[in-house]
């Protein structure tokens, strides 16, 4: 499964998203914000956590996630980059 | 004090106002059967506790009964009708446990350690009354209190003595339990002055 893909079926599943289909989600969307998913803070820290537990990254500056949560394509591009396991 | 309507919730019956509903599911399934054929247009449902799903819906089907609601596009009553004169007040015996067991379970295993946030979040029993309050924008009393067990007498004198103030004209009450999600019971009331 292509990264992308496989990311949007993680994050479906971990925020309990279940009226959204992953190709609901454009690639180069927002996730965040009123453009996106109407995803709040908390969502924020579990995707945290969903990228230790899936891929081993470890992102401890609040700074960093907002960055690499701003698109499913800015995720994939950096869990390809950074991923442990 | 007066009662305008009642809401009673266990895993296989649904009855408002003394009249049941029709349901084809039970337990967890059904809170989620009610919401999509009832209630909609609220993604964070799906995020919810067993407890703020049960409370949740509860407090829509009392709403429902009463009426003129005017729910906003983002699933959130509107401004206009903001209201500080409506308490929020639940009782159980149960807190939170069955969120508190979901929390334990993401922290049980050294190997597999990962508390969740979204769980966590959950693990306090009065979440469940600011839940009701966001959606409705109330901006009264909020309370959520822990007995041994369901005492009606103890209920009503804590409901009454929230109408000693002279804000409080109305109240969504009762007794709000959960197990877990084959295990729970909404008794809510809608009630005035």
């Amino acid at each position: 499964m292509e990264l992308q893909e496989e990311l949007k079926s993680k994050i479906i599943e971990a925020l309990n998203l279940e009226d959204i289909q992953p190709e609901d989600i454009d690639d180069d969307a927002p996730l965040f914000g009123d453009d996106g998913f109407g995803l709040d803070s908390i969502d924020a820290l579990e995707l945290i956590v969903l990228l230790e537990k899936n891929y081993g990254i470890k992102i401890s500056d609040p700074k960093t996630g907002k960055e690499i949560f701003k698109s499913i394509n800015v995720m994939a591009e950096y869990v390809a980059a950074n991923r442990k396991k | 004090m007066r009662t305008l309507h009642h809401v009673v919730i266990t895993p296989h019956r649904v009855v408002v106002d003394e009249e049941q509903m029709t349901v084809t599911s039970s337990g967890k399934m059904m809170l989620k059967e009610i919401y999509q054929s009832n209630i909609g247009n609220y993604p964070k449902f799906y995020k919810m506790d067993m407890l703020c799903k049960l409370g949740f819906v509860a407090s829509e089907l009392l709403l429902q009964k009463e009426g003129n609601r005017n729910i906003g596009a983002k699933g959130v009553v509107d401004e206009e009708n903001q209201r500080d004169d409506r308490a929020v007040i639940l009782l159980n015996s149960s807190s939170s446990i069955c969120d508190d067991r979901a929390y334990q379970a993401t922290i049980d295993n050294l190997d597999d350690y990962f508390p969740s946030p979204m769980v966590f979040v959950y693990t306090l029993a009065n979440i469940v009354t600011g839940e009701i309050a966001l959606r409705n924008r109330y901006y009264g009393e909020t309370n959520f209190y822990v007995l041994p067990q369901k005492d009606e007498k103890v209920m009503t004198q804590i409901v009454e003595d929230s109408f000693q103030d002279e804000h409080t004209t109305s109240a969504i009450c009762g007794w709000l339990n959960c197990d877990d999600e084959d295990h729970f019971e909404a008794d809510l009331y809608l009630v005035e002055k």
